[in-house]
């Protein structure tokens, strides 16, 4: 898919930009190091409404809102299932089914995607606009990849929570903004809290009123210690998930690419990882090394629009270069042809072919790092105070 | 340290400059703005006098439509309307009231650029038509660049032909860069731009950056010099900045052309024209050295960093910014080759700035 709408670069800034992202080590125009991220102004608890909200915004201004809202659904039963009197309400259907909730646990719930509900809007783009639609598919998509996400919506087997997630670019896109967006979505998951369950079993669910009580969908293992993160499931210890886009030129590779850094790019890869959180692996001892453990989910090609872009046209071949007039125009557009298919010093040249699996491969190998990047994001990101 | 995630700070509050003010607390016409009248009693004393003007409110800022006074002793200026039949002034824009005698107008908060005659701005080929190029200069519209408006390689004199017409990409294509001047206003605001001279033509062998319009503080201003060829630190050779007055930036290696060679031979009009930079049209790149780039990307720091911070851009600021980032540079962590300016780097040199 098309990482974004058609850059417009001439063809010598393009030139100019790949040989600077191609030395080693790299050259970024904004001068950041291969790995660093834009730094970023985030905050959350931002809209009183919400269950959760975050709010993150790039220097240059670029700037995105998520807001999480969970509404209580009476989960449709499939005919398979046991069957639930919808119609008695209270405890009365749920009789037969009282010895099975005592053990409930996590293996008991039940998740659907249908339960997540993601719109994504960017100003200046229709809300069916291919890019918007595959944007929502890749957040969501890592969100739901394991199933275990929706698992935590779980109520009892007749109610579940709803989440709409809201993810809104407030200003218009100046980058691709697949990290900005996923970052605010990680921030506003972290800061969601849903009221306290009151009820048992199936009843009809009843919440605690007192929203200091409300925990939150995704608990805060910084305030739990370590007994109590182990008598917790080891799932309850997963952090939301996070899409970072990777790119590769010539032997480097980048995070966090820039617009101009994209339109270079040889590839470009959306990686949406989870980590589960430090106290859980120093509880389980697998912790041996820093870092946390990373899980891959999912993997998506962006199309870099450096694909798209205009080729240079080396000296020899321009036909407005040197002293020469129109008669020996006709000459050189021959040569032109010709001149195509050799790379010379300092013309751009858009990337022909696919993707190479060694670079797809050191792309993948280098998110997954442990006590990488990733880690130090998931670190970031875990410091903003939810307020 | 991949990535840094700051709080965020307290709105900053948009404040006019206090002399220039309608809306100060005092609201003589004796403050230090504008020219003193004898005999001009002060407006608080005046019935019809509207009361926002007079009492200090929490914020100067007026947005379009929002009226700002129906006294008809005012005058109108850029930035406000005023309806038929009434007296009122309207604000058109969003943004604080400046005052200059009688006259009141609005600055904008941002703005885009307004062509003058006479302007040099960087601009980017966005159409090319059958006799012209509609080239991005950041205007409210696209400015045009008419085939006659140009050089023809080898600097050659002569009506434009259809074969010109037909190789009109030769010259310039979509996403080309290139520096020219305005030439001719439409009414409408619309510009025509003309590259007739040795310093205009296609951008090769540098970074683009695009600050933001007029307005806010910071931005590209309008100066003695906007092009110039600078010494980089560390062994990075020359650089050549042209500082569009549109707000685009251009930051490239300085090439030494034949033009220099022209330039010393004849001064004639005629022998310079014939001497016209071979290389005008071309796009490919020259060699770059390492060191040039990586100081081509620290000015580039230097002048987001101007930008971001609300500092103007100009070659004094540029050339300030620059040497204080390469004596930052010396004692950071990273040695000289630390070319980072954004976050904290670039609130500390604009400190920096602000400071001396």
């Amino acid at each position: 898919m098309a990482s974004s709408q058609h850059v417009l670069l001439s063809p010598a800034e393009l030139a100019y930009l790949h040989a600077s992202l191609s030395l080693a080590p790299p050259i970024r125009p904004d001068g950041r190091s291969p790995t660093q991220f834009r730094p970023l102004v985030a905050e959350t608890g931002i809209l009183p409404g919400t269950n959760g909200s975050a709010r993150i915004c790039f220097a240059d201004g670029t700037e995105a809102i998520v807001g999480v809202k969970a509404e209580v659904e009476r989960t449709a039963q499939r005919s398979g299932d046991e069957t639930v009197f919808l119609e008695e309400g209270g405890a009365g259907g749920d009789d037969d089914d009282e010895e099975e909730e005592a053990g409930q646990g996590l293996e008991k719930r039940k998740g659907d995607a249908s339960w997540v509900e993601m719109t994504v809007e960017i100003p200046g783009l229709r809300d069916d606009d291919s890019g918007t639609a595959f944007l929502a598919a890749m957040l969501s998509e890592a969100l739901l990849a394991d199933g275990g996400f929706t698992k935590r919506l779980w109520i009892n087997r007749r109610f579940h929570w709803k989440l709409y997630l809201d993810i809104i670019l407030i200003s218009p896109p100046l980058s691709y903004p697949l990290p900005l967006l996923s970052l605010t979505t990680h921030l506003a998951l972290l800061s969601t809290r849903l009221p306290r369950l009151k009820s048992e079993g199936d009843e009809d669910p009843f919440f605690d009123d007192d929203w200091a009580a409300a925990p939150y969908l995704f608990p805060r293992t910084s305030s739990t210690n370590i007994a109590t993160a182990k008598s917790t499931t080891p799932a309850a210890a997963i952090r939301p998930p996070i899409t970072l886009l990777v790119m590769a030129v010539g032997n480097n590779i980048i995070f966090d690419p820039s617009k101009e850094e994209l339109a270079v790019a040889d590839v470009a890869l959306a990686v949406s990882v989870t980590g589960s959180s430090p106290s859980h692996y120093a509880a389980t001892g697998t912790g041996e090394e820093a870092g946390r453990n990373l899980r891959l989910l999912s993997i998506r090609t962006v199309d870099p629009p450096s694909r798209l872009t205009p080729p240079g046209l080396a000296n020899a071949a321009n036909t407005a270069y040197g002293p020469s007039n129109g008669t020996m125009g006709t000459q050189k557009m021959a040569e032109a042809r010709a001149a195509e298919t050799e790379a010379a010093e300092g013309v751009w040249r858009p990337p022909r072919g696919g993707a190479k699996r060694m670079v797809l491969g050191a792309l993948v190998q280098k998110v997954l790092e442990r006590g990488g990047v990733v880690d130090e994001v998931l670190d970031a990101l875990e410091g903003v105070d939810s307020g | 340290m991949p990535i840094t995630i700051l709080a965020p700070r307290p709105s900053r509050p948009i404040r006019a400059d206090p002399e220039d003010n309608v809306s100060s607390a005092s609201d003589t016409d004796s403050e230090a703005g504008g020219v003193e009248l004898d005999g001009d009693l002060p407006m608080t004393t005046r019935p019809s006098k509207r009361a926002r003007l007079t009492t200090s409110t929490a914020s100067d800022i007026v947005t379009p439509g929002e009226l700002i006074t129906d006294d008809p002793q005012w005058m109108r200026g850029h930035g406000t309307y005023v309806t038929p039949a009434t007296t009122a002034i309207i604000s058109s824009v969003a943004g604080t009231i400046t005052r200059t005698n009688k006259l009141l107008s609005v600055r904008p908060l941002r703005a885009r650029y307004t062509p003058e005659v006479g302007d040099l701005v960087v601009g980017r080929i966005v159409e090319v038509q059958a006799k012209r190029w509609r080239v991005d200069v950041g205007s409210t519209q696209l400015a045009s660049l008419p085939l006659s408006a140009i050089n023809l390689p080898g600097g050659i004199l002569r009506k434009r032909t259809e074969t010109d017409e037909l190789q009109i990409r030769t010259f310039f294509a979509e996403g080309d860069l290139l520096v020219a001047e305005v030439q001719q206003l439409f009414a409408d605001g619309g510009a025509v731009l003309h590259t007739r001279s040795l310093k205009y033509g296609k951008l090769r062998n540098g970074v683009f950056v695009a600050v933001s319009g007029t307005g806010g503080g910071g931005g590209v201003v309008r100066s003695r010099r906007q092009v110039w060829t600078m010494d980089a630190a560390n062994g990075g050779g020359q650089i050549d900045v042209v500082l569009g007055v549109n707000g685009y930036v251009w930051i490239s290696k300085h090439v030494e052309t034949a033009e220099a060679d022209g330039n010393s031979k004849a001064a004639g009009i005629t022998n310079m024209e014939e001497n016209v930079s071979t290389t005008m049209y071309s796009s490919q790149n020259d060699r770059i050295e390492v060191e040039t780039m990586r100081e081509i990307a620290r000015l580039r720091g230097v002048v987001t960093a101007l930008v971001e911070n609300g500092l103007r851009v100009d070659e004094d600021m540029v050339m300030r910014g620059y040497h204080e980032a390469v004596e930052m540079a010396m004692v950071s962590a990273g040695g000289p080759d630390d070319i980072y300016l954004g976050g904290e780097m670039g609130q500390q040199l604009a400190a920096a700035l602000k400071g001396t």
